[in-house]
């Protein structure tokens, strides 16, 4: 543990992790134990599934645009939006927070050479490009029906690609849980010289929050597959209420992790937030402890909230009651997040980025989706909207207008950090405001479709909700327009784009004090850090990063000793 | 370490000291990764026990019409073959510290013996109660659903644990460890005590209760 007083830097973790450099093709872009490889690995993966849970998000719009149902049959549309919520939950926003910028950012930030297990990093991102395949590989032998959630008995009497999906998000879950206890190993015994917790950029602190997540919500949720999937293939009964089991308790199993892995899909958007913000407004961020230990308190009181989304399965009224209340709780650290945020804007010298559009879009629509999460955590609402599109309405505003407006964000903000080139700003201005406008038009609708009564997963509906239903898809494919320029700008500026230099932001944190791409050996020296990165004012607080290359490579040890 | 002597080894040219340094750092993280993942197994294991005992007070009484009590004092006998195990890993472990190399390596095979020892004693007590169950793991319902994954998972464990500690033993001879670096020996007796203290978990709301 680093401790430093009056610029004296004591202590300090295992800073010299550097490897050989890589020599071949394969092993530098293909099984690379990089972790800023691997991140990019991860980033490029879950685009392309975002592309195929995109697509079948289109599906379900087209579908909806007539109310007896404008494409497909019941049966397949039940397939969509399973495999569409799967997709997007699993194998885009977790991957991408997590394995994709979590790994390519924070080592850097808190002046790590790599992780603290680089070939676990390597393992956990090639078990998720299969277990994705395997995923959509449900689609050949009939994908599950009952939703992202798959509640029974419906998904015990799904075809057989519902074993394969709980395989397959098995596989993701122990990759996630390797991701989780690598990334907090790291984050406490590699910080550089000196880089105490109350100095760490609120990043690495949103993934210090988020890793135990990952590593025992997983965990949980796996057994909950395993169950699933033990009685689907041998019939034994954990689940079927005909023979003795409980689908409540599948339930609960698959809460205690799904309402945790919410957090896991907000938290380190929260960070991405939280570093976008004060560069672009050039002011020191506000209430730097609140926002860190607010991370910390929504991680923890996310452990206790899962049965809210079981309010309608019977649950003992004494019992609603407590969820009810710390859900409510989990407004307070939520709203110091947000007027933290807004402080910081406050008296600002505000640039308007592309990135600073995502951020300060995030605020707006992720703080409408967080209220109407309030709303949903009361009971006697919740009985009146659950399972109507408000919630639909809800979850999308929390994971695409917060965790992927985010994510936009965060592209647009380390672009230049991973390729070394500037996106186009242009481009990025036209993206951001189409997503904007069609991700509002899409989603804004459905509140009122879901107060009116429209239940979510149906093929078909009441003639009465068509008209909204229109306004909605019509506006989807603004959305997707928007996408679909972020991936050209994203391929374009690749080859095209203005060199960027080390630092384009003028940012503050450690991997901007670096050249872009960051070379395989990160720094040349292990900086000493002598204070938080977020004071504009005074000059940056490391020593010991110019000069030349240091030339060691450690001996290696033995693995195993 | 104090940054003005933070001199990093330079390749080719490492003292002892530099060395002794990078293993020290690496065993740390190792050991941290490794406690981490024990905590994440054990929340593996109580996911599992908590469908047990939900199932088991979902109100049609336990055992469930149909089922026999379980056997006690077989599996207090198969316990305490587990128990010594983590016992004599213990006595393995501190002779190797101490350079006591025939020791630990008999104590280390006693452990490997006794943990396959208590497979044995859980093949046949699953064989028994199969027998009662007329030979089918679906047929048994809440109760078989319960006690078999959460004890099979557990007996997956020790075999785990016993192919860990083969390879350890197969390790030491071949001279992969010394009495100062051994993290490999510390993890496998953890691990073997952590395959132990479920055991005590399991035995006790599938057995006392």
């Amino acid at each position: 543990m680093s401790v430093a007083v009056h610029g004296e830097v004591h202590g300090g973790g295992v800073a010299d992790h550097i490897h050989p450099e890589p020599q071949t093709f394969v092993r530098k872009y293909i099984f690379s134990i990089d972790h800023k490889i691997i991140g990019i690995q991860y980033i490029i993966t879950s685009f392309v599934f975002m592309g195929l849970g995109g697509l079948l998000a289109e599906l379900i719009r087209v579908q909806l645009m007539h109310h007896s149902g404008a494409l497909v049959n019941p049966d397949t549309y039940n397939e969509l939006y399973s495999i569409h919520g799967s997709t997007m939950v699993w194998l885009v926003i977790i991957p991408l927070l997590t394995g994709g910028f979590g790994n390519f950012v924070f080592p850097l930030q808190i002046g790590a050479r790599d992780v603290a297990f680089p070939w676990l990093n390597m393992v956990s991102f090639w078990i998720f490009p299969p277990a994705g395949l395997m995923l959509y590989s449900s689609f050949l032998m009939g994908a599950p029906v009952a939703g992202w959630t798959e509640y029974p008995p419906m998904s015990l009497q799904g075809a057989a690609g519902t074993s394969m999906w709980a395989a397959a998000i098995f596989l993701i879950g122990v990759s996630s849980t390797m991701t989780g206890i690598n990334f907090l190993v790291t984050l406490l015994k590699m910080r550089a010289p000196g880089m105490t917790f109350t100095r760490m950029p609120l990043f690495c602190w949103a993934q210090f929050a988020t890793a135990p997540l990952l590593m025992i919500a997983t965990t949980a949720l796996g057994a909950a597959l395993a169950a699933l999937f033990i009685e689907r293939q041998f019939g034994v009964p954990f689940f079927d209420p005909t023979k003795g089991g409980s689908p409540v308790l599948w339930q609960h199993m698959f809460w205690f992790y799904s309402h945790p892995a919410v957090y896991i899909m907000i938290l380190p958007a929260f960070g991405m937030i939280s570093e976008i913000l004060p560069t672009f407004a050039r002011k020191p961020i506000f209430g730097y402890k609140m926002i860190a230990f607010s991370s910390v308190a929504i991680a923890l009181l996310g452990f206790m909230v899962w049965a809210h989304h079981m309010f309608t399965s019977g649950l003992a009224p004494w019992l609603q009651l407590p969820f009810m209340i710390l859900t409510f709780f989990i407004a307070i650290p939520t709203g110091i997040k947000i007027f933290s945020w807004l402080t910081t804007l406050w008296g600002g010298k505000i640039q308007f980025s592309t990135a600073m559009l995502f951020a300060v879009g995030f605020i707006a629509t992720f703080t409408f989706g967080g209220i109407t999460g309030v709303f949903l955590a009361a009971v006697p609402f919740d009985l009146h909207a659950h399972g109507t599109y408000f919630i639909v309405a809800h979850l999308h505003y929390v994971l695409v207008g917060g965790s992927l407006m985010a994510i936009l964000g965060g592209v647009h903000f380390w672009y230049p950090k991973m390729s070394g080139r500037m996106m186009n700003e242009t481009l990025g201005k036209w993206t951001f405001w189409l997503f904007f406008i069609g991700f509002n038009g899409t989603f804004i609708p459905m509140h009122w479709l879901g107060l009116l009564g429209m239940p979510r997963r149906v093929a078909t509906y009441d003639p009465q909700f068509q008209t909204w239903n229109i306004v909605a898809t019509a506006f989807s494919f603004v959305m997707t327009a928007a996408l679909l320029l972020f991936f050209i700008n994203a391929l374009y500026s690749l080859r095209n784009g203005r060199k960027a230099g080390p630092n384009p932001w003028n940012a503050r944190t450690l991997e901007w004090q670096i050249p872009s791409p960051p070379p395989y050996y990160n720094f040349k020296h292990v900086p000493a850090v002598f204070a938080a990165p977020y004071d504009f004012a005074e000059p940056l607080p490391y020593r010991g990063l110019e000069g030349e290359l240091d030339p060691s490579v450690p001996a290696p040890v033995p693995a195993g000793h | 370490m104090a940054l003005a002597s933070s001199s990093y080894p330079v390749a080719g040219a490492q003292t002892h000291g530099e060395v002794d340094r990078l293993y020290a750092e690496t065993r740390d993280l190792r050991l941290n990764g490794f406690l981490l993942f024990m905590v994440s197994d054990l929340v593996l294991f109580s996911s599992f026990i908590f469908a047990y005992l939900y199932l088991r007070n979902s109100g049609q009484g336990w055992p469930p019409p149909g089922i026999n009590r379980l056997d006690v004092a077989f599996a207090a006998f198969n316990s305490v073959v587990l128990f010594g195990s983590g016992t004599t890993m213990h006595f393995a472990l501190e002779n190797w510290k101490h350079g006591h190399f025939m020791k630990y390596a008999n104590w280390l095979i006693a452990t490997i013996v006794l943990g396959v020892t208590f497979l044995g004693g859980q093949g046949y007590e699953y064989y028994t109660l199969m027998a009662r169950l007329h030979h089918t793991w679906s047929g048994s319902g809440i109760f078989g659903a319960s006690f078999f994954t959460l004890t099979g998972m557990h007996g997956l464990h020790v075999f785990a644990g016993v192919c860990f500690l083969t390879v350890l033993l197969m390790q030491s001879v071949m001279g992969k460890y010394t009495p100062q670096k051994y993290f490999g020996l510390t993890a496998g007796t953890l691990y073997w005590h952590f395959v132990d203290v479920i055991w005590v978990l399991l035995f006790s709301i599938f057995y006392l209760i």
